[in-house]
């Protein structure tokens, strides 16, 4: 406590004891017993409570949506800022997004993580480990022959050549996808039974759904069959019969495995992994518009996403084991 | 994802885990690559740190992404934690690192000790009477109007959990300059809150 200005005789509390009072924090036995007798230092704490309160305030009070920002502002698409939404509801979600990014590489799988600078000037780049397999990346466009290609962030296009084989997958806000009798995977958290989904993966009937998946720390995965679909969710009964609800919302991202190349979206971020063709063509093994963590910002592509390839034998790249393998998003 | 997979035969599990700990214990496990740690950590300074954000930076989005950033650079960085300070103090200072990166170049600025020095201290006066009369939303609005310097001390103050002294280490300057700090903070705080009243 130190002297107050207007009576050097009487102490009054210091800033350091007003604040901590305010701030929550421990105050001492004689600053608090000081503080019921003062009228003007409980005053003085009375305003710093006002302070502290609106301080509390401001996070709830700040819009949703951000305010325009200046030029040069790093804007990332619609994808990572749900994502970001989601983990930021739901807690420890964030640390599995860290984790997707930030874990190297894992036996049986080569990944190919997207750099600051990925795909800048050279269209199409070699996948470390894989001395056969090249990589296009940036944003699907459709050819003016109806086919597909992806611009780069240097602004080369890279056309891509499918066959029957290619695997393509896509992630974003796809809760329609989420069809009757399809394969599917959710991983959330639980509350009283029911799984909110944060990633849910999902295939058209028939096909698998062996891929990698994220884990959720602290999260709950089910897989089974999708059964009464609907806006708000859906049934997963698993193969022994066991009826789990899940419900979706906006944080939910789903992953549809396995779709024809030409319902990827136009317009998406997209990572193509094969093997040159001619003209500079890519033919394409694996077609895959990332789940999460791909970030776009005006200087192309930055971190965060990764795609993993697996393979029936450890880190090996040669064509046939590639046609044969599986490719996952986000992981 | 270097995970195998978990399902065991379409039951639900949990997965994770991984009970309180102390913070040190919680940033070693980190460092050794423990997932559930991560988890952890997001869940016990996760909030504190977009909120201290958002008060200075005034843009959700923008604060998502860098608390995204500082927790990423947690995930990498936990070993060189070396216990000098609270994991609270070292988390938000790296969001504070994180966000004078994002935010160089532009016009905002965190922190300008000329324009901190020139302005008066607080004390009882006309302006303590805008913060009597004051509604808490009328305080908060005046808050998302004040400088970036100001909210960021205020917020690391009130919102952190932060000693004093830790805000002194967050931002690198004696305590005695962050008390002058929110002193000012609260005197611009209270000019705001008089200009509106007068202006009704």
């Amino acid at each position: 406590m130190n002297a107050g200005p207007a009576d050097t005789h009487s102490p009054h509390l210091d800033l350091e004891d007003l604040i901590a009072e305010a701030a929550g924090q421990p105050v001492a036995a004689q600053a608090r017993e000081h503080l019921a007798h003062c009228a003007d230092c409980r005053a003085e704490a009375d305003r710093w409570n006002v302070v502290a309160d609106g301080v509390r305030g401001v996070p709830a009070a700040t819009p949703e949506a951000a305010q325009p920002g200046p030029p040069g502002r790093t804007r990332r698409p619609v994808m990572a800022g749900r994502w970001h939404r989601a983990v930021l509801a739901a807690g420890s979600a964030a640390a599995a997004v860290l984790l997707l990014v930030g874990i190297g590489e894992a036996t049986g799988f080569v990944h190919v993580n997207l750099s600051p600078g990925a795909g800048t000037g050279i269209a199409l780049t070699a996948v470390g480990g894989c001395d056969q397999l090249e990589e296009a990346s940036g944003t699907l466009v459709q050819t003016s022959s109806g086919g597909l290609a992806i611009k780069t962030a240097s602004g080369q296009q890279v056309t891509l050549t499918t066959t029957a084989s290619t695997f393509a997958a896509m992630s974003g806000a796809l809760l329609g996808d989420i069809r009757n009798g399809a394969p599917v995977r959710a991983t959330g958290y639980s509350s009283d039974g029911t799984i909110e989904a944060l990633i849910v993966a999902t295939a058209p009937s028939g096909a698998s759904l062996e891929q990698t998946h994220p884990s959720l720390p602290g999260g709950v995965t089910v897989q089974g069959t999708v059964t009464d679909a609907g806006a708000a969710g859906f049934t997963v009964v698993t193969s022994g019969g066991t009826r789990v609800p899940v419900t979706t919302s906006d944080y939910t991202t789903v992953t549809v495995l396995n779709v024809s190349p030409g319902q990827l979206q136009p317009g998406t971020v997209t990572v193509a992994l094969g093997f040159s063709g001619a003209n500079g063509t890519l033919s394409a093994r694996a077609i895959v518009q990332p789940m999460i963590g791909v970030v776009l910002s005006p200087s192309g592509m930055q971190r965060h996403a990764s795609v993993s390839i697996s393979s029936k034998t450890a880190h090996d790249c040669s064509p046939v084991d590639l046609a044969a393998g599986e490719l996952g998003a986000g992981g | 994802m270097n995970n195998p997979d978990r399902d065991t035969g379409g039951t639900t599990f949990t997965a994770g885990g991984g009970g309180a700990c102390d913070a040190d214990g919680l940033l070693r496990r980190i460092g050794r690559g423990d997932e559930s740690a991560m988890a952890a950590f997001y869940r016990e300074h996760g909030r504190v740190v977009l909120a201290q954000v958002l008060l200075v930076t005034g843009e959700r989005a923008l604060a998502e992404e860098i608390t995204q950033d500082t927790m990423l650079a947690v995930w990498r960085g936990a070993d060189s934690f070396r216990g000098e300070s609270s994991v609270r103090s070292w988390v938000i200072a790296i969001a504070r690192r994180q966000t004078r990166d994002r935010l160089r170049g532009r016009r905002l600025r965190l922190v300008d000790d000329t324009f901190l020095a020139e302005q008066p201290s607080s004390g009882p006066g006309p302006e303590a009477t805008a913060l009597d009369r004051a509604e808490l939303a009328e305080v908060t609005n005046a808050i998302r109007e004040l400088p970036a310097s100001h909210r960021e001390v205020l917020g690391l103050v009130f919102s952190s959990g932060l000693s004093l002294p830790e805000v002194a280490g967050v931002l690198e300057v004696p305590v005695g300059t962050v008390k002058s700090r929110l002193s000012a903070a609260r005197a611009a705080l209270s000019r705001i809150l008089t200009e509106k009243g007068q202006s009704r």
